[in-house]
């Protein structure tokens, strides 16, 4: 009875032996290669404005689904590059704690600005411009180098949604087959002024393409114009030298009270007569289905191609 | 109100106000610094001296699609013997990043910057304090605020008679107000 029972332990040693053995290697392949895991994070300007970030807030929910439709992306966050969590640091620490191997960010910044080419970068370890890291040091926000690859995708001028938008404004702003000027509010960059004034060529000329409008101007409220509301006066006298009236379209991702109220409203005050001669209706480039897709779409592209893709786009000095 | 609690109390405030403009000596000359550099943010950078010279660069420079020999080649001509990165903003431009430094390239003037950027001495570091860019600072900041506002009040009760409150002190302390005042109005009637 006594060897029976020795008989049996040694096959059940044997036994868990040879099952470790078979289970062993399969364990250590996949720590080895660990599986991709990607996310999506939505990287805006950030603003201290409630209405402002709601709207980038509300464009995740809206998004949300559609990317994580078919289980390749496992979740979509959003950030504030500045003012108000969660920052892009915090994001990027929770997408590393929580084993991401791939995060694809979508910048939802109009075109070309020292925020989406060196500050976005420098925040997220992938350069280190002096400028950006002093100014984001003293500003308070924080780098952060992720564990996870980093792909960022290109601007909103990558595309023509931008044109489009501010057509569909234009034409519900203004009434029909008349001929009313456009007035171009952005927010500019003095580093890229060239680009940004090339985007609001763009803009003026496919509205004036597509619709009886014939003169259109453009001007900056942002730090380029120190925020002052002349600038936005100057846009519109020159539309209305050439023009009975004028319409004004903020060419701003989302309404911020100090932006769309407060410099846009107060320029628009110190036109002469500006109650007979200035459309203006205080809102913003989102929501705008289009850009919706746009986020979908450009996601889609970068996660078909993350295989074969490099964290960063800058090019490193090998030496 | 008994003769000696009013002593007492007007001791208090005197060594209360001796005390606390002490203690707030170095603080109060630090954020007027701070102040007077950030009310001209527009004409000046309080924070940096960035020191930007231009360059010609050859119409030969392949802006498009340089190679790293291009980067470094150009790299020589403003001192500089490695770069970290060089990046893309526009097909027509390139960035190249160097240890405390930028060159800017521009492909459409045919020109480069370079920038250096140097923390300004004194209106950085006093900068610091009144901007919270220390984590934390906002909680003594608002505690100096309190205690500014507390300097400021005992000082009224400081000196009795001709002298003190109820003598030209109350004139002074209504003509100070009237300048905000006067500053309000005028912001409303322009």
């Amino acid at each position: 009875m006594r060897y029976r029972t020795l008989q049996q332990t040694t096959f059940a040693i044997l036994l868990s032996a040879v099952l470790f053995a078979c289970t062993s290697p399969k364990e250590s392949h996949s720590d080895s290669t660990p599986q991709q895991k990607i996310g999506v994070l939505l990287v805006n300007h950030g603003s201290h404005s409630p209405t402002w970030r709601k709207a980038l807030t509300d464009l995740d929910s809206v998004v949300r689904g559609r990317i994580m439709e078919d289980g390749t992306i496992q979740d979509v966050k959003t950030a504030f590059m500045e003012y108000t969590e969660p920052s892009i640091a915090t994001r990027m620490r929770q997408f590393d704690s929580a084993g991401y191997t791939d995060v694809i960010i979508v910048p939802i910044f109009l075109t070309v600005s020292s925020h989406s080419f060196d500050d976005i970068p420098t925040i997220i370890g992938q350069k280190e411009d002096p400028q950006s890291m002093e100014t984001l040091k003293i500003e308070n926000i924080e780098r952060y180098q992720a564990k996870a690859k980093t792909h960022i995708t290109p601007l909103l001028d990558f595309t023509n949604i931008l044109q489009k938008n501010v057509l569909r404004r234009y034409k519900n702003l203004v009434p029909s087959d008349s001929n009313i000027g456009l007035a171009l509010i952005a927010y500019g960059d003095a580093g890229y002024n060239t680009e940004w004034s090339a985007l609001m060529d763009s803009v003026g000329q496919y509205v004036a393409r597509n619709t009886n409008m014939t003169h259109y101007s453009y001007n900056w409220c942002g730090h380029i114009a120190h925020y002052n509301p002349d600038s936005t006066t100057i846009a519109i006298n020159q539309v209305l030298e050439r023009e009975e009236k004028s319409a004004v379209i903020p060419v701003l991702v989302a309404h911020d009270e100090m932006f769309q109220v407060k410099i846009i409203g107060n320029g628009i005050n110190k036109v002469s007569n500006y109650e007979q001669r200035v459309l203006y209706k205080p809102d913003a480039i989102l929501p705008d289905p289009n850009i919706e897709d746009w986020v979908v779409n450009i996601v889609e592209e970068f996660k078909a191609n993350i295989n074969t893709s490099e964290s960063s786009v800058a090019h490193e000095e090998i030496n | 109100m008994k003769k000696s609690t009013k002593k007492a109390i007007r001791k208090l405030n005197r060594f209360t106000h001796r005390d606390l403009g002490y203690f707030f000596c170095a603080l109060i000359v630090i954020y007027c610094i701070s102040g007077i550099a950030l009310n001209h943010v527009d004409d000046w950078n309080p924070d940096f001296i960035i020191t930007k010279s231009e360059i010609d660069i050859s119409d030969q420079f392949p802006v498009s699609n340089p190679t790293p020999a291009d980067i470094m080649s150009i790299s020589q001509q403003v001192g500089e013997s490695s770069y970290k990165v060089y990046d893309k903003p526009t097909a027509n431009q390139v960035k190249i990043y160097y240890n405390n430094a930028t060159l800017h390239i521009n492909g459409y003037t045919h020109t480069a910057v370079y920038e250096e950027v140097k923390r300004r001495p004194v209106t950085y570091q006093a900068n610091v304090l009144h901007r919270n860019s220390l984590k934390g600072w906002k909680w003594v900041s608002d505690i100096f605020a309190v205690l500014l506002i507390t300097l400021s009040v005992t000082g009224l009760f400081i000196l009795k008679g001709k002298k003190g409150l109820r003598g030209r002190g109350k004139w002074l302390v209504t003509a100070g107000l009237l300048l905000p005042i006067l500053a309000w109005l005028i912001f409303e009637l322009i």
